[in-house]
C-alpha cells in the first residue's frame, strides 16, 4: 500500500533525466494585488498562472502491479469545489519511491481565505487512501497602479 | 470517446462537433451556429455574455469553471484579463487537520514532510 511521503504546491517542477524532481518556489500563501478602487474580483475569476501539486509516495512490494490513481480536488474557502477532480495514474517502479505531478493552469482568486487542496488515492475507482491535503491562503491587497 | 468543443473547450461532447450536436457548455449548435460565424467569434460572444453554462438538460459538472476549461483547452487567450499582480509566498505548510475550516474532511492524515 502506498504511504504518503510529501504533498506540496509549487510554481514549477523540473524533472531530471533520472526522474529526480526539483521543486521551484514552494508556496502556501498567495497575495493578489489589485489596483486601488478597482471593482470586486468576480467570484469565478482565475489568475492564469500555472502551478503544480507534487506528491511522492513510499511503496511496498506488489504496489507496482496495482493501478493506483492520484486524485486531487481544490476547494474554495467556502467549501465549494474549484474545477473537477483530477485523476492521474501513479507510475510505480518496484522498490522505488513513486512520484506524481498535477499541473494546474490557473489559480482561483474569487474568494479570499484558505483554499484547500485535497488528495486521495483510488484503485479501480475505489478510494484506498486519504483524503490528505494542505491549505493555501489567498489574500487580496489594494495598491496604486504606480507601485 | 468524448470530443472537445472547439468553441469553449468542453471536453465531454458525446459526439463529434457536427451534425447539429449542441454543446451543453456554450450552446453552440454545430453546422448551424458555426455555418456563418467562426468558432473564435462564437467564443468571444459566449465570453462577453459571461461564459454561462448553457444546458438545462445536461447538469453543469461539479466545480465547473469556464475560464479553467478554456485554459485547459489551450484557449486561454480568450480568458478576460484582470489587472492583478500575484505573489507566491512560502511559509509553514498548512496541514488540513490543523485548520478549523477543514474539520468536515474525514479521515485526515498528517503528512510527514
Amino acid at each position: 500500500m502506498l504511504k504518503p511521503y510529501v504533498c506540496v504546491a509549487c510554481e514549477k517542477i523540473i524533472l531530471a533525466k533520472d526522474n529526480v524532481a526539483s521543486l521551484i518556489n514552494l508556496f502556501s500563501k498567495i497575495i493578489v494585488a489589485v489596483p486601488t478602487n478597482s471593482p470586486d474580483i468576480p467570484r469565478n475569476a482565475v489568475a492564469p498562472k500555472e502551478w503544480a501539486i507534487f506528491s511522492s509516495w513510499d511503496t511496498e512490494l506488489g504496489d507496482e502491479l496495482k493501478d493506483y490513481e492520484f486524485c486531487t480536488q481544490i476547494f474554495y474557502p467556502d467549501g465549494t469545489p474549484f474545477g473537477e477532480p483530477g485523476k492521474v495514474r501513479i507510475p510505480i517502479d518496484p522498490g522505488k519511491r513513486a512520484q506524481v505531478t498535477v499541473q494546474i493552469p490557473a489559480f482561483p482568486i474569487g474568494q479570499t481565505g484558505l483554499y484547500t487542496v485535497k488528495t486521495w488515492i483510488e484503485e479501480g475507482q475505489t478510494k484506498v487512501f486519504g483524503p490528505i491535503g494542505f491549505g493555501i491562503e489567498l489574500a487580496v491587497v489594494q495598491q496604486d497602479r504606480a507601485q | 470517446m468524448p470530443y472537445t468543443c472547439p468553441v469553449c473547450g468542453y471536453k465531454d461532447l458525446p459526439s463529434p462537433p457536427r451534425d447539429y450536436e449542441i454543446c451543453p457548455s456554450c450552446g453552440t449548435e454545430f453546422e448551424y451556429h458555426d455555418a456563418r460565424r467562426g468558432h473564435a467569434e462564437l467564443r468571444e460572444r459566449w465570453v462577453q455574455n459571461g461564459a454561462i453554462w448553457h444546458s438545462r438538460v445536461v447538469n453543469r459538472p461539479v466545480g465547473w469553471n469556464p475560464w479553467l476549461q478554456l485554459l485547459r483547452a489551450g484557449l486561454g487567450f480568450s480568458v478576460p484579463r484582470l489587472f492583478v499582480d500575484m505573489r507566491l509566498q512560502s511559509g509553514p505548510m498548512i496541514l488540513l487537520n490543523k485548520v478549523d475550516g477543514a474539520r468536515d474532511l474525514e479521515n485526515l492524515v498528517e503528512l510527514s514532510c
